[in-house]
């Protein structure tokens, strides 16, 4: 048909075979690392399975245990929400307000570097610090506020504050991240609204509440809907800086998962689970994306 | 960038650079309270209460933790594996966030919002059977033709490597970067006679520089860090373990309190060096980082 | 193809293997032995002495030991197996093993080293080795718990004995325990811990001391219910409700004279020895468990067993047999030099006599004579006892935490670890 022959390289690289070599990799990946592991999760949660011998097929009996028999699968996704809203609660806050204090000071570089150094430091250090940070009697925190004469909270060994401080270590440990973007969504604001208002003779802080928050709306949103997200999934902090504890405080879904596979070895309870607290935060995804929608935070 | 005018808020500036001290102190408090535990004798640490300014600083603490541990192992691990993820996530990124951006072809469209939806997949639920795909993959590690016997690529940089190749962010980051790429560049190359893959490139790639640089921090400041999936595969395979996890894994040869101060060193150790070269390097990612966040 | 010439290759193995067997002059193939124990590098460095002592008196054997911390040794030894690289000999908590060998992880000695095992040693140790009465491996550490006192803080605080009974124990502890101003415990009078050993194997000692079992004899139902258990948890809680104990300090700042009493095993008297210097003779005391009842204790068990799965099931048996015999006539095996080391027992009844002086001291005096009361039990090798123990810890800590009463607390996590026992094969 051709007048000529094609080589297989022009072929190859033809404007109509070239796109699927391009995204042949990620095909390849998402049916063996992503398709292929779901569909095997959702088959192992239905059944029983140590792992090892064969599994047996129990329908929706895992699902069905964790809904009615297991007495602290529900706590346990309390708690991961419990995280996931005080982490975002407190940490995203803290950023923006420190965000437009660096926007309007010198150094800005120093003062980014200085709050982003938790960023490249490995968790298994940030919790290690903290747990140290937070002790009881020899705590840097606790020896801070008995020298001014403060009460001394056991920060990680009391089951009613732990939870708050594993919230707090998480806020520490996101707030450089969080203020980068913050900053990034400040310098791009356009100052004639500021000096509009400063005619006006708004204060500093009516300045932040009507002029600052509504032009970051959707940096906000952003920041917001994508840190609870990643909250709701996370539970390394949680298993070394608490294991979970005092009194499963701290226990969250993910690391309560954890153990009930890899060390009782209820891999079909296990995935049952997974799934569960999956199907909520992929519930929460979508409606997360309606609300960037609606919030232009297309862009993102 | 250096000083920003466009936010003004009228505080006290005294004010303003207090709040930013305090805060700042909050952040750096907690790694020189490391620093010290480090230095502490056992006497001082299990002193009542406890010695908090280390008379004579015990520098040597920091040698002994790399003869009483495999300290180097560990580092070598972190750095080949994370480095091995980066290369291939930059890769795949790249090729496929290109064709999803500026190609129609057929299933791109599903292909993009199978990108998206992927992204919203938390990570444990596939800590499982990805797993067990990896243990009995045929003919590696021992296993025979129908996968069994051995342990697959479990005992193997592959095990920690190939979960990560593809980050369906990065994908989307990439195509998002590359949709800021004119048609007319390209198709300019096309009349030139230029194939599809010298186009993407020596046309597209460098114009998307920073993006592919911003990923490429992100990647490897979160790999660099990853715990959970390494601490599952690397238990049968010790000799694979990073920086933090072998850290942690080995948490209790510091049971008892006089070890402590090792414990911190140890900590020390896998915390500065990546914040030194972090350091160094922020004039390029920062950059990076603030343009993708502009236009991302 | 590939397959085909690996096939063939393991063919050849498998000749070889065979040949190697039968062959009187066995022309040994190079193998590697991979051995696991949860001791730190100090505890074990006699251990890995006596590998290089092997190594080098049998060429082609290679021998790899991999440290696991206590905490992560189930955990790590499952998954290893779940991903098909389980090491070839373990040293095991005698209370994983029903779960091990639920999923067939253990082999069964060979016949020479059964008769070896029951020859040699102790037979409460050999019980404790033993699941539905086959023997699994051979006996290591042997511990039991026993109330530890710092005798200086007893005596600055006007108490000259150690506590006998609970509310001795009460007395003695509220003497001892000094706050801070900040109201958190600077020196405890007795401590608890956060570790399933520290809250749950210790609730158990006491239910022994108190003479009722935590488990029914068959291994499928709880005494948790008892008066007595709960009464057990009454008289802990109050300690953390009057404020005498807390989860300020652990049974671990003992080695820093932060705590007035706990109870500990044996196996700590290096770490405490070290800690405490030329003043540990005069320090530390040992006592039986304070109680209101008949009095007892219990005792746990370790013992050496070698993977279902392993390629060198022979050769591991072998090196094991080795590990725990005295190269020496009235000499210490392997295993005996580490466990004295540490100050741990055995059952090795060569060894118990071989380690007599180092056990001569009074610390180690009253832990043998604990072990050998009439009170001590071995603890019970229950179905998944590393889940169970961690949810009757949970249930423990909700009385301690005054979140649950103990009678309530207690029923819940009898209910709950019926459930898993009845799952037992």
């Amino acid at each position: 048909m051709s007048t000529r022959a094609v080589s297989i390289g022009e072929w190859l690289s033809s404007r109509r075979v070239a796109p699927y070599l391009f995204v042949a990799p990620i095909i390849v990946f998402g049916l063996a690392f992503f398709v292929g592991p779901l569909l095997f999760a959702a088959f192992v949660s239905l059944t029983d399975w140590d792992g090892l011998g064969h599994p047996r097929w129990v329908g929706l009996g895992n699902y069905l245990y964790l809904a009615v028999t297991d007495r602290f699968f529900l706590k346990s996704i309390l708690n991961t929400f419990y995280f996931a809203f005080g982490s975002v609660a407190v940490g995203v806050p803290a950023a923006l307000v420190t965000a437009a204090i660096i926007a309007r000071s010198k150094y800005q570089a120093f003062w980014r570097t200085v709050y982003w150094l938790p960023m490249v430091t490995n968790i298994v250090a940030i919790a290690y610090i903290w747990k140290f940070v937070l002790a009881d009697t020899n705590g840097l925190v606790n020896r801070a506020l008995g020298v001014v004469g403060l009460p001394e909270p056991n920060w990680l060994t009391s089951p009613s504050i732990s939870m708050l401080s594993v919230i707090l270590v998480a806020a520490w440990m996101s707030l450089g991240h969080n203020i980068l973007l913050f900053l990034t969504g400040l310098n791009n604001v356009d100052q004639s609204y500021y000096e509009a208002a400063e005619i006006d003779g708004a204060n500093a802080v009516q300045l932040f509440r009507h002029v600052t928050i509504p032009l970051l709306m959707p940096t906000i949103l952003f920041v917001l809907i994508t840190s609870f997200i990643a909250a709701l999934s996370s539970f390394a902090l949680m298993l070394i800086l608490t294991e979970g504890g005092p009194v499963r405080s701290t226990t969250v879904t993910g690391l309560y998962l954890y153990d009930m596979a890899f060390t009782d070895l209820r891999l079909g309870r296990a995935s049952a689970a997974a799934y569960v607290l999956s199907a909520i935060i992929l519930t929460i995804s979508l409606v997360q994306l309606r609300l960037f929608r609606r919030g232009g935070v297309e862009a993102h | 960038m250096a000083t920003n005018r466009s936010v003004r808020l009228r505080l006290p500036t005294i004010f303003r650079y207090a709040a930013l001290s305090a805060g700042a102190v909050l952040m750096i408090a907690p790694f020189l309270d490391m620093i010290l535990g480090a230095l502490r004798t056992p006497a001082e640490q299990l002193a009542i209460p406890q010695v908090y300014w280390p008379h004579t600083p015990q520098w040597g603490n920091f040698a002994r933790v790399f003869t009483e541990l495999p300290m180097t192992r560990w580092l070598t691990n972190s750095i080949v594996v994370t480095l091995s993820i980066t290369a291939l996530q930059i890769v795949t990124s790249a090729m496929a966030g290109y064709a999803l951006a500026k190609y129609r072809f057929a299933g791109s469209r599903f292909l993009l919002s199978g990108v998206l939806g992927a992204q919203m997949f938390p990570f444990f639920l596939l800590i499982i059977p990805i797993f067990f795909l990896l243990r009995f993959v045929p003919l590696a590690g021992g296993n025979d033709q129908l996968g069994a016997g051995g342990n697959g690529l479990l005992g193997s940089y592959m095990a920690l490597i190939l979960p990560f190749a593809v980050t369906w962010y990065g994908v989307f980051l990439m195509r998002q970067f590359f949709m800021s790429v004119p048609d007319e560049i390209i198709d300019a190359a096309r009349i030139d006679g230029a194939g599809e893959f010298r186009i993407f490139t020596s046309i597209a790639l460098p114009l998307v520089r920073p993006g592919l640089a911003t990923l490429g921090i992100f990647v490897f400041i979160y790999q660099w860090n990853e715990v959970i999936w390494t601490m599952t595969v690397t238990r049968g395979a010790p000799q694979l373990q990073t920086l933090p996890v072998g850290i942690y894994l080995l948490r209790g040869a510091f049971a008892d309190q006089s070890t402590e101060s090792l414990q911190r060193a140890a900590i020390c150790i896998s915390v500065i060096p990546i914040m030194v070269v972090f350091l160094l390097l922020q004039r390029f990612y920062i950059r990076g980082l603030t343009a993708g966040s502009v236009k991302g | 193809m590939a397959w085909l010439l690996r096939r063939a290759k393991g063919l050849a193995l498998f000749v070889a293997a065979a040949a190697s067997a039968a062959g009187p002059a066995r022309t040994q193939m190079p193998i590697t032995i991979k051995v696991a124990t949860h001791y730190n590098a100090k505890q074990s460095a006699p251990l890995l002495a006596c590998f290089s002592q092997y190594e080098a008196s049998h060429p082609g054997v290679r021998i790899v030991h991999q440290q696991v911390s206590y905490r992560d040794f189930l955990q790590t030894t499952l998954i290893s197996r779940l991903g098909g690289s389980p090491v070839d000999i373990y040293n095991l908590y005698s209370i994983w093993a029903p779960q091990l060998i639920g999923m067939r992880a253990l082999d069964l000695p060979p016949p020479d080293i059964e008769r070896f095992v029951r020859s040699s040693y102790k037979q409460s140790t050999v019980a404790a080795a033993s699941i539905g009465g086959r023997l699994y491996g051979i006996p290591s550490a042997v511990s039991v718990y026993q109330l530890a006192f710092n005798r200086r803080l007893l005596t600055a605080a006007g108490v000259a004995e150690p506590p006998r009974t609970w509310s001795e124990l009460e007395r003695t502890a509220a003497a001892i325990t000094r706050k801070n101003r900040g109201g958190n415990i600077v020196v405890g009078g007795y401590a608890y811990g956060q570790s399933v050993a520290n809250v749950t194997h210790v609730f158990y000692a006491q239910m022994y001391a108190a003479g009722v079992a935590p488990y029914t004899p068959d291994l499928r139902g709880t005494n948790l219910r008892s008066p007595v258990a709960v009464g057990i948890l009454q008289r802990q809680a109050e300690l953390f409700r009057k404020g005498i104990t807390s989860n300020s300090i652990q049974t671990r700042d003992f080695t820093g004279g932060a705590v007035g009493m706990t109870v500990i095993a044996n196996w700590q008297k290096d770490m405490l020895r070290a800690a405490f210097g030329p003043r540990f003779e005069e320090t530390v005391g040992i006592a039986p468990i304070p109680t209101d009842g008949p009095g007892g204790t219990m005792i746990y068990s370790f013992f050496w067993g070698v993977d279902a799965a392993s390629r060198v099931k022979r050769q591991a048996w072998e090196l094991l047999r080795w590990l725990n015999t005295a190269r020496t006539p009235g000499g210490l095996s392997c295993t005996g030099a580490m466990l004295a080391g540490m100050g741990d027992l055995t059952g090795n009844t060569q060894d118990l006599s071989a380690m007599a002086d180092r056990i001569a001291d009074p610390f180690s005096r009253h832990f043998l004579a604990a072990l050998n009361a009439p009170g001590a039990a071995s603890q019970a090798n229950v179905w998944h006892a590393d889940e169970v123990d961690r949810l009757l810890k949970y249930y423990i800590e909700m009385a301690w935490a005054g979140r649950m009463s103990s009678a309530a607390a207690l029923a819940e996590a009898d209910s709950e670890i019926q459930a898993i026992l009845k799952e037992q094969p």
